[in-house]
């Protein structure tokens, strides 16, 4: 049941975050276009100067297979560099705390998770980090991996607006991410949280003597801000404390969560948007936009059939309320920061989290949810545009077989890549290591954990029991597939598609909202297809047995 | 053209990421963040008599029955805050213990009483703050347990 | 000779084959042969499993892990239904084959050995009576009236009128004069031609159009390669899904039969339309071979459907091609009678068309002169293009007849020369032609002569004017007269979304007005041949899929450019072989029911695979709940809408999934639906028909075949 306060909340943090996405699709605009803008004398030198630094050339245009690379070096290369540091935090500095180095196992997982953008963590960030691992390696990771889904998107548009040669240049267009975007917008956020009450600092941790004799605690400050903004803009999810959004340093009252809320939501919503504007026809993006939100807000209605009550597991100062609307929001977005735990709620609210991670556009992760988006407008034009009695167009292109063979593999690997391992664990036994049987909540918790490693959500029931060999590189393997062959196949058809004929006409049109509405049900129809007969040994059954919260 | 180094580039972009991102920008923001606003920055530290007793972000233990006490379930275990009826129930302990009317402290809970939706949702108090207000007004209740 | 011909003009028709024929009974069985079957890859799988729940069948405890019924009737129960899944599935196959087969053969009886008269000798003289099948491309050929054109030829000598009803199944006379081409298989009825043989038989025009209709080795149209690999992913995804679940089942212990999940997979699986992609295509070509197009690639069908823009020629597409009097106007002290009269006297002899509808309309409106039977018709002046005009002269018989109430201008004459006896004027000279030829050739002419004809011609009719005795009396409004029906056809089109452009030779004025008669927006007047070809490209430029029909030579640079080029079973070699349909009809009005056959195809395909999806809704509802057997998952059961026992939905699923193809079998054979409308409103429609329909039929269906097996007990 969802009240009217909490609905009222709900509707202005949405308006809000719709406005804003707007107003910044404007200025990304100006970003991924080459015509000159005022800030070019701030940044432009800045980034002259990288590329002079990187050795790239920003004038090279590259073509889907260049980019992929580029793309594909950059990440393993970043992934590297967080793997090595972990493996050997101990005897680097900026260790006052003195954090243990990683286990290699651990190390792979963290550095695959968080160059994916999935950030799930098998270890508990407040003991387990240094210092230089908090900044060089997760808040590294998360400004380039958002960054690279950023670029991704952009590389996309190109593509299926095909006013350009090629799909730009991975390097600039990264750059200038980095640059332009998240490195000014994390800023901002970061002394927003900070005047708000989380902490930026270098001091290691205090402890104080508490107020009643002999009692004592320690304040964990430390870089936490910084890396707060960027988790949550660049829709990544790794908190710096294994309690994440829930910890009172990270989140310390109810506006700074929906500050963090509306972060993490600020750019997917942008980029429905900037697609509309590189077209020139707002109306596409309003499908995208459209659809998207719609599918959010089912979401959102699903979580709320339960009554769910301030209880174990939750934070009294976000309430019940709040609590919920942040959990499907950061599966909607697929960004994985976690305000209560989620063995606090209904197995329904759960079903709802894992929507958000089936669809992966609702709307998604910063840059890969509009792709989602786009792979199923293609997916959908092709099923029912036929009916409209024409070969089946997307803003002029007419849809072959490539690209319908290209789509369908974007939309099989998800289901693979999250059925493929669960069976294996319950195959081998591997879910008896943390602790689960073979009910329906231990199947809800197994399929929670690699629905949220492909879908590069990072939300799990697991959290530091996850640190054994097998979860960790299972769950490694299945994050970098699940980011990059998306990606490689979506930029493939964007590639192709970028100098293919258009064709003045359409017969169905994609900006209406009525192609729209078919839209959503026909993304429901195809996640339910994929999923239903897991979701119903899973959390459908755990609700129908009457678990109200028995995770 | 001259293409990019395939080889050297990602190397380089990355390690020039690594500065920018993972060292300058958390350098920058703390320095300033330390600058303007050391007393967020450094944790929202709060003291009692002229002495630094710890965060107000985040919950104390209270062991002694007289104080009202934290949750000790909840998501972060740092749960500062407790629900107006839970504080309730405790305020009826505390008046057993301390022999503190019902009524002040009632009123105490009414006075810190904060909504979760701004002003709609569910009522919660701050634990410390209602233990502070308790510590200073009734001094010689409260001594033998503080600091 | 008699005998040929009469079977000749034998009507030609397609007769429907009888559809359950026991050839095509034993061609569908022949095909559920894997080796025959492995193409189709759905039903190739379902195939499969039948395979595996027969082994159940046989010996349940084979697999005891997923094998819980203790019922070997319910196996075989499965086991047949999804054997008929597949019958139902080679059987539309059949059905489309025979119908095509059966078209193709129709079209063959066009090529029956006929006698031919081979001129064997230089001087022509010696005639070698040979039949076609002896002819070689080269020969010389004689072919008189009433005799069968052996053989596609070009017509070297003479001119005679053609009857291709036997091609077309339209009986209307053609002339054919030197250089056109003579197609095998049609009529001659008058006078005879010499021609020349332009093909060798095997590799006549139709004998190789007719290949192409029933050749097995169809290539997949580019759509239906991608439907095709739609299905695969889906193929592909419930394969993963079914497996899955299986692992999971066993692992995990939900109490799962095998036999029940094989019908979960089969009832997921696209076997709608997996069944039906192959009829849908083969009875789309079928369709369009019936109203006799043949189609040269499969592409183009489906260009077809995708039309923007729709070129037309003005003559013969939009008007008849033939100019028909509408109106005689009078000048000067004439009345509209003394042009009427004028007209009709001066057509009779005149076989142009033009000269036929003058009499035509002069008829009707009654200006019939009294004693026209008597007067003698002296001399006929053919139309000639030199002096632009032709004429007549009318003599009265020298016995006088009393007038019998005309009111015209020979009855004028008549009692003038009655009162009159010494007039010179025993004769009448009436000549008509184009205004300013006449205006040269009389003596006569009426005040602002010129600003009236220009005013009449302003409509862009054609004008013409007469006169008698040397003195212009009137002017003749002649029509190119639009074909009926036209012009809701065009608005059909508009309706589409397309754009018809329409191309004449005519000036500005009558282009404009013929096509602001139809309602066409974009014309081209005092077009050239290379016209068609710069404006197909320009079109193309645009990003426009376009469109046309053309016969001539002239034509065949733009035919090959369009996107859809059709060309006239009688137009010439070069652009019958530039154009990638070809209608043997040459009814140049037919492109518009190329493109609505072009889009019918692809709205059918899209509507079964749409339906087929949303089928699966309603199988996982009834199925999934009652998969999982085991005590502890009984909780699933609430989600069984309908409330059936797990062997009741699982039968009525699998029965619901496997009828529904040969109840839509009708549908893929004669295409689903088609208005012309905006292709919006036709998505609108097909997504509530075939989506909503699709989720919502089956629980109907499924609910309504569990209550006869129910209450029936029928298994």
């Amino acid at each position: 049941m969802i009240t009217a306060s909490a609905a009222f909340i709900i509707v202005l943090e949405l308006g809000s975050v719709v406005v804003g996405g707007w107003f910044l699709s404007s200025y990304l605009l100006s970003v991924y276009s080459t015509r000159k803008t005022r800030l070019d004398r701030i940044f432009g030198p800045i980034e002259r100067s990288i590329y002079y630094l990187g050795g790239v050339n920003p004038y090279e245009e590259m073509g889907w297979k260049a980019y992929l690379r580029a793309i594909l070096a950059l990440n393993v290369v970043e992934a590297a560099i967080g793997f090595v540091i972990l493996l050997i935090q101990g005897s680097l500095p900026l260790n006052p705390m003195h954090a243990p180095d990683m286990s290699w196992s651990l190390s792979l997982n963290t550095a695959l998770s968080f160059s994916s953008n999935t950030d799930l963590q098998h270890y508990n960030g407040g003991t387990a980090l240094s210092y230089l691992s908090q900044m060089a390696v997760i808040q590294f990771l998360q400004f380039t991996s958002a960054a690279t889904g950023l670029c991704v998107a952009i590389a996309i548009f190109r593509g299926l607006t095909g006013k350009t040669k090629g799909l730009g240049n991975f390097y600039v267009d990264y750059t200038r991410t980095i640059v332009r975007v998240l490195v000014p917008l994390s800023g901002v956020a970061a002394l927003i949280l900070i005047f708000l009450g989380v902490p930026q600092s270098l001091s290691g941790y205090s402890v104080f003597k508490t107020l009643e004799l002999g009692g004592s605690e320690v304040v964990k400050s430390g870089p936490i801000a910084s890396l707060v903004s960027i988790m949550q803009l660049g829709t990544n999810g790794g908190g710096y404390f294994g309690a994440n959004a829930a910890n009172p340093l990270t989140n310390p009252s109810q506006i700074t969560n929906l500050f963090e809320l509306a972060l993490m939501m600020l750019i997917p919503t942008s980029l429905p948007f900037l697609f509309g504007r590189m077209l020139g026809r707002m109306k596409e993006g309003r499908t995208l936009i459209v659809a998207s939100y719609a599918l959010y807000i089912i979401d959102i209605f699903i979580a709320f059939i339960p009554i769910t009550q301030i209880g174990e597991g939750m934070e009294v100062r976000f309430g019940a309320a709040s609590s919920v609307f942040w959990t499907v929001t950061t599966t909607a977005f697929t960004t994985g920061s976690v305000n209560a735990s989620l063995s606090a709620f209904n197995p329904l609210i759960i079903l709802a989290a894992l929507f958000g991670m089936i669809i992966q556009a609702t709307p998604g992760g910063i840059g890969v949810g509009a792709m989602y988006m786009l792979m199923y407008i293609i997916m959908t034009v092709f099923i029912v545009g036929l009916m409209a009695g024409r070969t089946p167009e997307y803003l002029g292109t007419k849809i072959n077989a490539g690209d319908v063979k290209l789509a369908i593999v974007a939309f099989l690997s998800h289901p693979v890549i999250i059925l493929v391992p669960t069976v294996i664990t319950f195959a081998i036994g591997a879910q008896a290591a943390v602790g689960l049987g073979t009910n329906s909540i231990s199947f809800t918790q197994i399929l929670y954990e690699y629905t949220s490693a492909a879908a590069n959500n990072g939300s799990d029931f697991l959290g530091s029991a996850g640190n054994t060999v097998y979860f960790n590189v299972s769950t490694g393997i299945v994050m970098w597939l699940g980011r990059f062959i998306p990606i490689a196949v979506m930029l493939a058809i964007a590639g192709s598609m970028v100098q293919r004929k258009r064709y003045a006409s359409e017969a169905l049109r994609t900006d209406t909202l009525t192609f729209t509405a078919v839209l959503v049900v026909a993304i429901f129809i195809l996640a339910v297809l994929t999923f239903f007969p897991f979701l119903a040994i899973g959390p459908i059954l755990s609700y129908l047995e009457g678990f109200k919260n028995g995770f | 053209m001259k293409k990019s180094n395939s080889l050297t580039v990602p190397l380089r972009i990355a390690v020039i990421s690594l500065v920018v991102c993972g060292l300058l920008f958390p350098g920058v923001v703390t320095g300033i963040a330390q600058l303007a606003m050391p007393v967020q920055a450094n944790g929202s530290l709060i003291s009692f008599h002229n002495t630094t007793i710890g965060s107000s972000l985040i919950a104390q233990d209270f062991n002694y029955s007289g104080f009202f006490q934290p949750r000790n379930d909840s998501a972060s275990g740092l749960d500062p805050d407790i629900t107006v009826q839970n504080a309730t129930v405790q305020a009826a302990r505390i008046h057993n213990v301390t022999g503190i009317p019902m009524a002040y402290l009632e009123g105490i809970i009414k006075e810190n009483t904060k909504y979760t939706l701004f002003f709609f949702g569910s009522t919660y108090v701050n634990v410390l703050d209602l233990n502070l207000i308790l510590a200073q007004h009734f001094p010689l209740i409260y001594n033998r347990y503080i600091v | 000779m008699d005998s040929e011909a009469h079977f000749a003009v034998t009507k030609f028709k397609t007769s429907k084959p009888k559809l359950y024929k026991l050839a095509i009974l034993k061609d569908s069985v022949r095909r559920l042969s894997p080796t025959v079957l492995y193409k189709n890859v759905v039903m190739f799988i379902v195939e499969i499993c039948f395979v595996i729940v027969a082994v159940m069948a046989i010996d349940p405890s084979l697999i005891p892990e997923v094998s819980s019924s203790t019922d070997v009737s319910f196996y075989i129960e499965v086991a047949v239904i999804l054997l008929l899944t597949v019958w139902f599935s080679t059987l539309s196959d059949s059905i489309a084959e025979a119908q095509i087969k059966n078209t193709a053969s129709t079209l063959r009886k066009i090529e029956k050995e006929v006698p031919a008269r081979k001129i064997v000798s230089q001087d022509r003289r010696e005639i070698a009576e040979v039949t076609s099948k002896q002819l070689k491309k080269g020969d010389l050929l004689l072919i008189k009236k009433g005799e069968i054109v052996p053989i596609d030829c070009e017509v070297l000598e003479g001119i005679a009128m053609v009857d291709e009803s036997l091609l077309t199944g339209e009986s209307v006379n053609v002339r054919k004069s030197v250089g056109t081409t003579v197609l095998g298989g049609s009529l001659i009825t008058s006078d005879s031609i010499i021609a020349r043989v332009s093909v060798n038989p095997s590799e006549t025009f139709l004998n190789r159009l007719i290949k192409l209709v029933e050749s097995s080795s169809r290539p997949k149209t580019p759509n239906e390669r991608a439907v095709s690999i739609l299905l695969a992913g889906f193929t592909a995804i419930f394969s993963i899904i079914i497996i899955s679940i299986l692992a999971l089942g066993v692992i995990l212990k939900l109490g799962l039969d095998l036999s029940v999940l094989i019908a979960l997979y089969v009832s997921l699986l696209p076997t709608t339309i997996g069944a039906l992609l192959p009829a849908i295509g083969i009875s789309g070509i079928n369709r369009m071979s019936e109203k006799r197009i043949i189609i040269k690639s499969g592409k183009a069908i489906e260009a077809a459907g995708d039309t923007d823009s729709l070129l037309l020629d003005k003559t013969g597409t939009i008007t008849r091609g033939t100019r028909t009097a509408t109106e005689f106007i009078p000048l000067g002290k004439h009345t509209m009678r003394d042009v009427g009269e004028a007209a009709f006297m001066s057509s009779w002899d005149d076989d142009t068309p033009e000269g036929k509808s003058m009499v035509e309309l002069a008829y009707q409106e009654g200006f019939v002169p009294h004693e026209f039977a008597v007067i003698e018709r002296v001399k006929f002046e053919e139309f000639s293009a030199s002096t632009r005009k032709s004429g007549a002269n009318l003599q009265e018989p020298s016995d006088f007849f009393l007038p019998k109430g005309g009111k015209g201008l020979l009855q004028h004459k008549r009692i003038r020369r009655k009162y009159d006896p010494d007039s010179k004027e025993d004769e009448i000279d009436i000549i008509k032609g184009a205004p300013d030829a006449i205006k040269l050739a009389t003596k006569t002419v009426p005040l602002n002569y010129d600003n009236i004809v220009d005013e009449a011609a302003k409509t862009g009719d054609t004008i013409m004017a007469i006169a008698e005795g040397g003195e212009i009396i009137g002017l003749i409004r002649l029509r190119d007269e639009v074909k009926p029906g036209i012009k809701s056809r065009i608005a059909a089109i508009k309706n589409m979304g397309i754009k018809p452009v329409m191309i004449t030779g005519d000036i500005e004025a009558t282009a404009s007005s013929i096509s602001r008669e139809v309602g066409i927006d974009d014309y081209v007047s005092r077009a050239k041949p290379e016209t068609k070809y710069d404006l197909v490209k320009k079109e193309q430029a645009r990003g426009r899929i376009v469109a046309m029909i053309g016969d001539g030579t002239n034509d065949a640079p733009a035919l090959a450019a369009s996107d859809v080029g059709i060309a006239m079973a009688s137009g010439t070699e070069p652009a019958k072989e530039a154009a990638n349909m070809v209608d043997l009809e040459s009814n140049p009005a037919k492109i518009i029911d190329v493109v609505m056959m072009g889009k019918q195809i692809l709205m059918t395909r899209g509507a079964v695979t749409t339906f087929s999806i949303a089928n699966d809704v309603a199988k996982y509802f009834v199925i999934v709940p009652v998969m999982f057997t085991a005590v502890a998952l009984s909780s699933l059961s609430k989600l069984n809408l309908l409330h059936l026992t797990p062997h009741v939905a699982v039968l009525s699923a699998l029965i619901f999934n496997a009828l529904i193809i040969p109840f839509l079998i009708p549908l893929a054979l004669r295409g689903a639906e088609f208005k012309p409308q905006s292709a919006m409103r036709i998505f609108l429609k097909n997504v509530f028909v075939y989506g909503l329909g699709g989720v919502i039929l089956p629980f109907a269906g499924i609910a309504a075949i569990a209550f006869v097996i129910v209450h029936f007990g029928v298994i």
